[in-house]
């Protein structure tokens, strides 16, 4: 089979195996975490446990399930593109004709012919490569659209605790990283080397028909082929990931400095910056240069397999003719058969390196689109109808009949709790929120209080004792208590599509009125596009305090009645801190609320302080209570108040 | 090195310059290697010549020998042909990455303003990779030019017509297919554009995750992704079909082209003008030349990207730095006079929000700002960091103005720990000690500003590792060692922006504590509405409307002045 394809493909960079498989590095994807990353301290237990990767057999099984429903679209691109291939199979025979009919001394005229017919090959060729390309990438595609789809689903029905225990890099280097590799295989790698091995198998089966001794010289190559392929992929695997892993780090590393530029400028650390990048760098240029110098290599041995074969068919051929076995056209067909092969044979061996990491990626993400929740982790349980359960304790509220008020009481009892075994965060914590009322925790880093709001809100499991919601019924079909933390982030898109996020049929009034709530309806209007502006990633630019004004409506749209707020205000500076709290103060009105105070104007608003030392609750009470009595709370308010 | 003031065409001038002698040893053994593969269908038509026709055995012996010494060459200088040009590239690659970064993070600064980090980080990596590239094409581009002589030498050589059918045709052939395709090429950008997005979406949904979950909203994005990804899906579609089709149409198109020169040939072989093996040589010449052909599409598509990328470059490192390091008669500025006594004034300073501005700072004083505006406190503090100069006013640190100092020596003595400032990768402990110059001990700034209880909650204690912009640390984990970073840095005038917003209560009476107590003697400006801070401050001045309306202390002012309660206690 011919293919319009350079001779030699490893001096044309975009050929090169290095360059296709060193995963581009994604502008903007801040997340990117290298495979050996930094452990992850967020979590008190240190340790990572990555989500799921899928054996062998459970990928090929879901490849199976969604290859399924195509098969008719598989089976009609596979045989077209047999067809292409045996039809361009055809030139060599016509051509060795031609040589035939010339050595015969023919008629000039007898040559019209078998040169009609290479046209019609020709055409015929194309035609069919075209039809089995389109047939094939529409099936790929089709596949690649559903998984993503699945995995998408599934990644947001991850337990929140699981994706935070595998680290948030984890998931996001599946989505980003993996599924742009598994689409990169889809779109080019494999329909290449389905086209190479079908061009090798049918010359080859072509070479045979010509006279079987010709197959028995081509395959010569084949052990000196074989084993370059085992040598390369047994050293390509390991440096090509140590090469993903420097590539990451020198992204990381520009990242933070780049990012970090102004902090660098101010502590005079550019030198030592600039070290780190010119490292980082060297590192990733060295592997780079590894794996420069694995592919020469790679190409050399390649080189003797071709000289080896094709050696050898040509001494066949001078043997059969000699024998009158064979005309000098069909020696002539069987070199030109042999040198065709050249391309495929050497895209086929290139690829294989590619199909790897690709079925690695894909190991990957079917882990996660098949993954059910960790033992020890509550089951999702924010679903609504039409998403399947699977299980687990879940917080729902339970209807109280006799609850004299509207809403939804909040009772902890008996809370124990430890990340790791032995090392307990909350002790015998009992709280009871009653309906509508606001209550701040309050007190030093490391007492539990975001663990308890953690638990409030189901993320985690507690070690003992029990959460319990009860109300007058009549739920909403929204999630009964949303969480929101000081992490943020705006959904790239209209402004609008990111509210609706927390619910779906919002009219457009109800948008306004819950940016009126928290305050943002002034410079939400105000933007380019009011609420259609875009913004996100690569749209308009929010500042922090207005990002999480945004996570504030968001709330108010999603009209749970229980909210938990942990550090909302947090990165807004001290005077952005003070809107926002009166912005989410107005966004938790009605609703049974627990919020975690950095400053102690939040807690004086609140309807009663809670305030916890050590995983223990120490004081309870209002705010005048609390300050009238001794204790540590009153000693902070009097530092605040300037009484002192 | 570089130029004043670069330009694209110089930076990729100099960057090829640079590696010359490589350059040329890459184009040169590139060059032997095409002539090489040129060879080898000649080699088989002159076997089939010499010794298959007329069953010569001492000649099959003779041409596999010639061809196995063809294949020894072309291999060779493959080898080192490429792996000069490699090692051209990623040098090139690298050398302007670390030049681009020594530029970002040099003292006057000024790349970052109207560039995203990640646009800075992507003309790093990307545009520097594409110029590496661009050296690599320009090696690629003469071998390929070489290999198209030697078709041509060889072609002509065997017949004129047969040569001119190949060498027009084959051009011809590719016009014919970059014709075709030049529409559908046109509209697969587009639709690849689109196709892209879905991933895009995806990656976003995750990167939101817990949001999503905290308000439950994860239906709404499933459904909402789901028609993303199928609208992505049928733009993908288009572009594969029309991908498909041009490969098709290439195909037959090259057919076309052997047809013809089968035709040609056999006819020219028939009336004796030619050898049987010349017949074969031409026809594997044809399809040859596609290669080196393509090639050279390749390489001028590869160098207008190369020449923008280089264009990036030079737009970034030819920024002028925000704030000068050397006066206008080109002198370098002296660092400030030591020992550095650490009086601060403000006069009359005009920028931003800032309404001319007095401020006056004692040597050793603690001395709080509340602002009733944030964007003042900020102008103020890209004063003091020199982010810029003031529009107006100056800003003297003991007597000299801050704009006739050198700004890196400066900031050896004046430090700003902005609010927003980034942690590092590395370890708590080295965050902390980042800029504590000499072996002095962290612990007490670890303890002024509460890290030693953050490390209390972290596996490895000081060694724990902070992930790239400290991710893995909380907000209030981060700005704790951050803080730690500031005070251990020593320096003799420091100047703090909110630095425990994220920080509790309790905590953040305490850190006030230790912030008084550690800087004792030294000049300490911060700049918050935090009553914990400005409750330790031995002078509180209140800025209105970008100006000094009143100074004291917390409890005074809390006691006489009706907007600065409201401004540091509602």
């Amino acid at each position: 089979m011919t293919r319009p394809v350079a001779s030699e493909e490893a001096d044309r960079p975009e050929r090169d195996p290095r360059t296709a498989s060193q995963s581009p590095a994604t502008p903007g994807t801040e997340e990117e975490m290298p495979e050996s990353g930094a452990p992850q301290a967020r979590q008190p237990e240190g340790e990572r446990e990555l989500l799921p990767t899928a054996t062998g057999a459970q990928t090929w099984a879901a490849v199976r399930e969604l290859v399924r429903p195509r098969r008719g679209l598989a089976l009609a691109g596979f045989v077209a593109m047999v067809v292409a291939t045996a039809i361009g199979l055809l030139i060599q025979p016509l051509l060795g004709r031609i040589v035939d009919l010339v050595a015969e001394q023919r008629p000039p005229d007898a040559l019209t012919l078998p040169v009609v017919l290479l046209v019609v090959v020709a055409v015929a060729q194309g035609g069919a490569t075209a039809l089995g390309l389109s047939l094939v990438s529409h099936l790929g595609e089709g596949v690649l659209a559903r998984l993503r789809e699945r995995f998408v689903a599934n990644a947001l029905r991850l337990p929140l605790g699981q994706v935070e225990k595998a680290g948030a890099g984890d998931l996001t280097a599946r989505v980003t990283r993996d599924v742009s590799m598994v689409g990169e295989a889809v779109r080019s790698a494999l329909p290449e080397l389905a086209r190479s091995v079908l061009a090798i198998v049918l010359t080859l089966a072509a070479m045979a028909a010509l006279d079987w001794r010709f197959l028995l010289a081509a395959l010569i190559a084949v052990p000196i082929q074989a084993h370059t392929a085992r040598w390369y992929v047994r050293r390509a695997v390991p440096l090509y990931a140590q090469q993903r892993i420097a590539t990451g780090a020198q992204q990381q590393q520009l990242l933070d400095t780049v990012a970090g530029s102004g902090t660098v400028r101010a502590f005079r650390i550019e030198e030592q910056h600039t070290e780190l990048v010119t490292r980082r760098s060297s590192t990733a240029v060295g592997l780079t240069m590894r794996g420069v110098r694995l592919v020469l290599d790679f190409y050399n041995r390649l080189h003797v397999a071709e000289y080896a074969g094709l050696a050898a068919v040509l001494v066949t051929g001078f043997l059969l003719v000699r024998s009158d076995s064979v005309s000098i056209g069909t020696a002539t067909a069987a070199a030109l058969y042999f040198h065709s092969l050249f391309t495929p044979v050497n895209q086929a061996l290139v690829l294989l390196d590619d199909a790897q990491s690709a079925n690695a990626s894909l190991a990957r993400i079917v882990g996660v689109t098949s993954a059910r929740p960790a033992p020890g982790e509550p089951a999702e349980h924010r679903r609504t109808e039409g998403t399947e359960a699977t299980g687990g304790t879940v917080p729902r509220i339970e209807v109280d009949e006799h609850a004299d008020a509207p809403g939804v009481t909040v009772t902890v009892s008996g809370l124990d709790h430890a990340y790791e075994p032995g090392r307990p965060v909350l002790h015998d914590v009992d709280l009871t929120l009653h309906p509508g009322e606001l209550v701040a925790l309050v007190g030093p880093s490391g007492a539990g209080k975001t663990t308890l709001a953690k638990l409030v809100a189901g993320v985690h499991r507690p070690t003992a004792g029990t959460v319990r919601l009860t109300g007058g019924g009549s739920a909403s079909s929204g999630p009964p208590v949303a969480l929101i933390t000081q992490e943020t982030h705006v959904f790239a898109g209209p402004l609008e599509d990111d509210l609706r996020l927390a619910r779906a049929d919002a009219t457009d009034e109800e948008l306004r009125a819950a940016l009126a709530t928290v305050e943002s309806l002034d410079w939400a209007l105000a933007l380019p596009d009011g609420l259609s502006t875009v913004v996100g990633e690569g749209g308009h630019r929010l500042t922090a305090a207005q990002v999480q004004q945004l996570a504030l409506a968001r709330l108010v749209l999603a009209d749970p009645p229980v909210a938990v707020l942990d550090e909302a205000t947090a990165e807004a500076g001290s005077t952005g801190a003070r809107l926002l709290e009166k912005a989410a103060q107005r966004a938790v009105g009605g609703r049974t609320a627990l919020v975690v105070a950095h400053r102690l104007t939040q807690a004086a608003s609140a309807d009663r302080v809670v305030v916890m030392e050590e995983g223990r609750i120490v004081q309870s009470g209002t705010h005048a209570e609390l300050c009238a009595a001794p204790g540590p709370y009153a000693d902070l308010w009097e530092a605040w108040s300037g009484a002192r | 090195m570089v130029p004043p003031v670069p330009s694209g065409r110089s930076v990729l001038r100099t960057a090829v310059r640079e590696q010359r002698g490589k350059v040329a040893v890459g184009a040169l053994l590139g060059s032997g290697h095409q002539i090489g593969e040129a060879l080898v269908p000649v080699l088989i038509g002159v076997v089939i010549d010499q010794a298959v026709t007329d069953s010569d055995t001492g000649a099959l012996v003779v041409w596999l020998g010639v061809l196995a010494v063809g294949y020894v060459g072309l291999a060779l200088s493959f080898r080192f042909g490429a792996w000069t040009g490699d090692l051209a590239a990623t040098r090139a690659e690298h050398k302007l990455r670390v030049t681009l970064v020594e530029r970002v993070v040099a003292p006057g600064g000024g790349t970052e303003r109207g560039r995203l980090p990640g646009a800075l980080v992507n003309i790093a990596t990307e545009d520097a990779k594409r110029v590496g590239v661009s050296i690599m094409a320009l090696m690629i581009g003469t071998s390929a030019l070489m290999g198209l002589l030697t078709c041509a030498v060889v072609l002509l050589s065997t017949s004129v017509t047969l040569g001119l059918v190949v060498l027009l045709g084959t051009p011809v052939l590719l016009w014919l297919g970059h014709l075709l395709s030049k529409p559908l090429e046109a509209r697969s950008g587009a639709e690849q554009e689109r196709a892209a997005h879905a991933s895009a979406v995806a990656a976003d949904l995750v990167a939101g995750l817990r949001i999503l979950k905290g308000i439950g909203g994860e239906p709404t994005a499933v459904t909402r992704y789901r028609t993303t990804s199928r609208e992505s899906l049928q733009a993908t579609l288009r572009a594969a079909r029309a991908q498909a089709f041009q490969n098709g149409t290439v195909l037959a198109l090259t057919g076309c082209l052997i047809a013809a020169a089968a035709l040609v040939g056999g006819r020219l072989a028939a009336d004796g003008s030619i050898t049987l093996g010349q017949l074969v040589s031409a026809v594997g010449l044809a399809l040859f030349l596609l290669g080196p052909l393509q090639t050279l599409a390749w390489v001028n598509a590869e160098l207008a990207q190369g020449r923008a990328s280089a264009a990036r470059i030079a737009d970034v490192l030819a920024t002028p730095p925000a704030v000068p390091s050397v006066d206008d008669s080109g002198s370098a500025l002296p660092g400030p006079a030591e020992p550095v006594h650490g009086a601060l004034r403000l006069t009359g300073v005009r920028h931003g929000g800032l309404d001319a501005l007095d401020l006056t700072v004692a040597p050793g004083e603690l001395l709080g700002v509340a602002a009733t505006d944030p964007a003042h406190a900020a102008d103020l503090i890209r004063c003091l960091a020199r982010g810029s100069d003031p529009e107006d006013g100056t800003v003297e640190l003991d007597g000299v103005p801050l704009s006739d100092l050198d700004p890196a020596a400066l900031r050896t003595h004046l430090l700003v720990a902005e609010h927003d400032a980034d942690l590092f990768e590395g370890t708590v402990h080295s965050n902390v000690t980042a800029a504590a110059n000499g072996a002095s001990d962290p612990g007490p700034a670890m303890a002024a500003a509460g890290v030693t209880e953050v490390l209390r909650t972290l596996p490895d204690g000081a060694a724990s590792a902070v992930s790239e912009r400290g991710r893995s640390l909380s907000g209030g984990q981060r700005q704790r060692v951050a803080l730690a970073r500031a005070l251990a840095a020593e320096r003799p005038v420091l100047v703090l922006h909110d630095p425990t917003t994220a920080v509790d209560a309790v905590t953040e009476s305490e850190v006030a504590a230790g912030i008084r107590e550690l800087r004792a003697g030294r000049t300490t400006v911060v700049v918050t509405t935090s009553p914990a801070l400005l409750s330790v401050a031995d002078r509180v001045a209140l800025l209105v409307d970008g100006r000094v309306t009143d100074t004291g202390t917390h409890s005074e002012l809390v006691g006489r002045h009706e907007v600065y309660r409201s401004a540091v206690l509602s």
